[in-house]
């Protein structure tokens, strides 16, 4: 066979694949909420690496579980307890390190142990077919309800707004906070809500990636960008890009070889993060 | 008659036993260039972090502007302040050009994103005037971490002019300046003050290098110990007492507020 005439087969082949692919009743279902949760990470992502908080994320996603141990355990509705949970933690986390002199890793590592070890023993006590602990630990997109996709809608757009009304008094406060401060931002009520949406954004993160893996898929997109981006809004745009690419080739490649989604992303996004620091590399390199 | 800028009366801190600043009464008119010094831990910094609202006195009053420093007015009353900070724990490693750090000092900065595509012309002419005034302006569009020490203060600083303020709270500005670069700043604050009525409050430590510029020196251990004059003479035998651990009149003079005499 001639070159062109490969090309032409590849290409075929490629074409019906993602054919395939956009056909499949279960993708259709879980790429447009996999890709709003991707949209609203990295955004977010852009200020957790900038106030780096990556292990105040690693502490909610966990606390999570206790949360949606309570909703199991109280039976009520999953996703709503599991957010305000999720919120209520983290603001707790904002409030915390000012008191007592105890750090704020200190802090997180406590909560973290604590609500994990709650949810575990809530959990424990429900029989195991009424629990997707698999789900939960490690992300379950493709069974995305109706109802859990509105409610991700709706959770989505509070963080986005929030976003874009208080991304660059973050980014002021994560610059510089006393000089913020002095300048008359009201830094401790914008450091709450920060917290808060950030919280937000992890109940979001554990649907998708579920609880171990979402820290990866909040700092990822971020830490892709942050070698080329020189502005705010350039390093919220590439962190968009990286994440949506990577969410889309994740669930491709997730789809073909039947891997779990979430793993697949994250580590989409982690190949990606390794070509993107080896190309910043080269090319500083050869300048 | 105008109110002063600042007007600080009987401000205590810090427990009673060992407070970090005793009594202190200061007064700052407009147009007026005051430098305080004293030794390391006299509460210089503390001053101007009162002045911030960052910290609050355990007695005592404070009047911003003729208002009383409340927090409910703090944030209004802030907008005509600019402030420039120690340097220690400060090393964020953020993406930033020269230009996005000047802006920051901006009133409007902190607005929504899609306001931020409207009305930046007039913001433009303010930030390359800021970084004018500090001769950084041809380094606009430099990553701001790749900037040497001095060269970072002095975009630190256009960042407190760009805002115009009405009142400049400087601690240690000249600290990672070369002496070249001290007289130049020393003498940019000297002017601001004479053409726009621009009151400053700058806390240093080398006295010998402001006495040419300030219209008053403050000197501060725990307490101001003495406020001095433009062209009073300061007796050379006072310089090293200066940074000893008790007070030390230096001169005295009617117009000093606060003032312990021995």
């Amino acid at each position: 066979m001639s070159l062109p005439m490969i090309r032409v087969v590849l290409g075929a082949i490629m074409i019906d694949f993602l054919q395939q692919f956009f056909a499949s009743p279960v993708m259709q279902d879980a790429l447009p909420p996999a890709l709003f949760i991707a949209i609203v990470a990295s955004s977010m992502s852009v200020m957790i690496l900038a106030h780096r908080l990556s292990f105040l994320t690693v502490g909610i996603s966990h606390a999570s579980l206790a949360g949606l141990g309570l909703a199991i355990a109280f039976s009520l509705p999953l996703l709503p307890t599991a957010t305000a949970f999720c919120v209520g933690i983290a603001l707790l986390l904002a409030a915390l390190p000012k008191q007592r002199g105890i750090s704020e890793d200190t802090g997180t590592g406590l909560l973290f142990a604590g609500s994990m070890a709650l949810g575990i023993v809530l959990i424990s006590q429900v029989s195991r077919n009424q629990v997707d602990l698999f789900g939960l630990l490690f992300g379950n997109i493709l069974t995305v309800t109706t109802q859990e996709w509105h409610w991700l809608l709706f959770i989505g757009c509070i963080i986005l707004l929030a976003f874009i009304t208080m991304a660059r008094a973050w980014w002021s406060i994560a610059f510089d906070a006393i000089t913020a401060a002095a300048g008359g931002l009201p830094v401790s009520l914008l450091r709450l809500l920060l917290y808060g949406t950030v919280g937000l954004s992890v109940v979001m993160c554990v649907k998708l990636a579920g609880i171990v893996l979402t820290t990866g898929l909040m700092v990822l997109p971020a830490t892709c960008a942050w070698l080329w981006g020189r502005s705010l809004i350039s390093l919220w745009l590439l962190s968009m890009s990286f994440a949506i690419i990577g969410t889309f080739i994740g669930l491709l490649f997730s789809y073909n070889y039947d891997w779990p989604s979430g793993a697949t992303i994250v580590l989409t996004l982690c190949i990606m993060f390794i070509m993107s620091w080896g190309t910043a590399w080269l090319t500083q390199r050869n300048k | 008659m105008k109110s002063p800028v600042i007007s600080l009366s009987h401000i205590n801190f810090g427990p009673s036993h060992t407070p970090i600043l005793d009594d202190v009464s200061l007064e700052l008119e407009e147009g007026h260039f005051m430098g305080i010094v004293g030794p390391n831990g006299a509460g210089k910094s503390t001053i101007l972090s009162m002045v911030t609202g960052r910290l609050q006195p355990d007695s005592g009053h404070i009047d911003l502007f003729g208002e009383c420093l409340k927090r409910f007015n703090r944030y209004r009353l802030l907008k005509n302040i600019g402030y420039l900070h120690q340097l220690h724990d400060y090393a964020p490693n953020l993406p930033l050009k020269v230009r996005d750090i000047v802006a920051m000092g901006l009133h409007d900065y902190a607005k929504p994103l899609w306001q931020w595509f409207t009305s930046t012309s007039h913001q433009h002419a303010d930030i390359i005037q800021a970084l004018q005034y500090v001769e950084m302006d041809h380094l606009i569009n430099r990553d701001f971490r790749q900037l040497s020490g001095g060269q970072q203060q002095r975009v630190r600083l256009a960042r407190a002019l760009v805002r115009k303020p009405k009142l400049l709270l400087l601690d240690e500005p000249a600290a990672a300046l070369d002496s070249k670069q001290q007289q130049k700043l020393y003498a940019l604050l000297r002017q601001l003050c004479d053409t726009q009525g621009v009151a400053i409050m700058m806390v240093e430590h080398d006295i010998a290098a402001i006495t040419g510029h300030v219209d008053s020196v403050a000197c501060l251990n725990r307490s101001i110990h003495h406020h001095a004059m433009k062209g009073e003479q300061i007796p050379e035998d006072v310089w090293h007492q200066m940074y000893g651990q008790h007070m030390h009149v230096i001169a005295h003079d009617t117009s000093c507020i606060g003032c312990h005499h021995d």
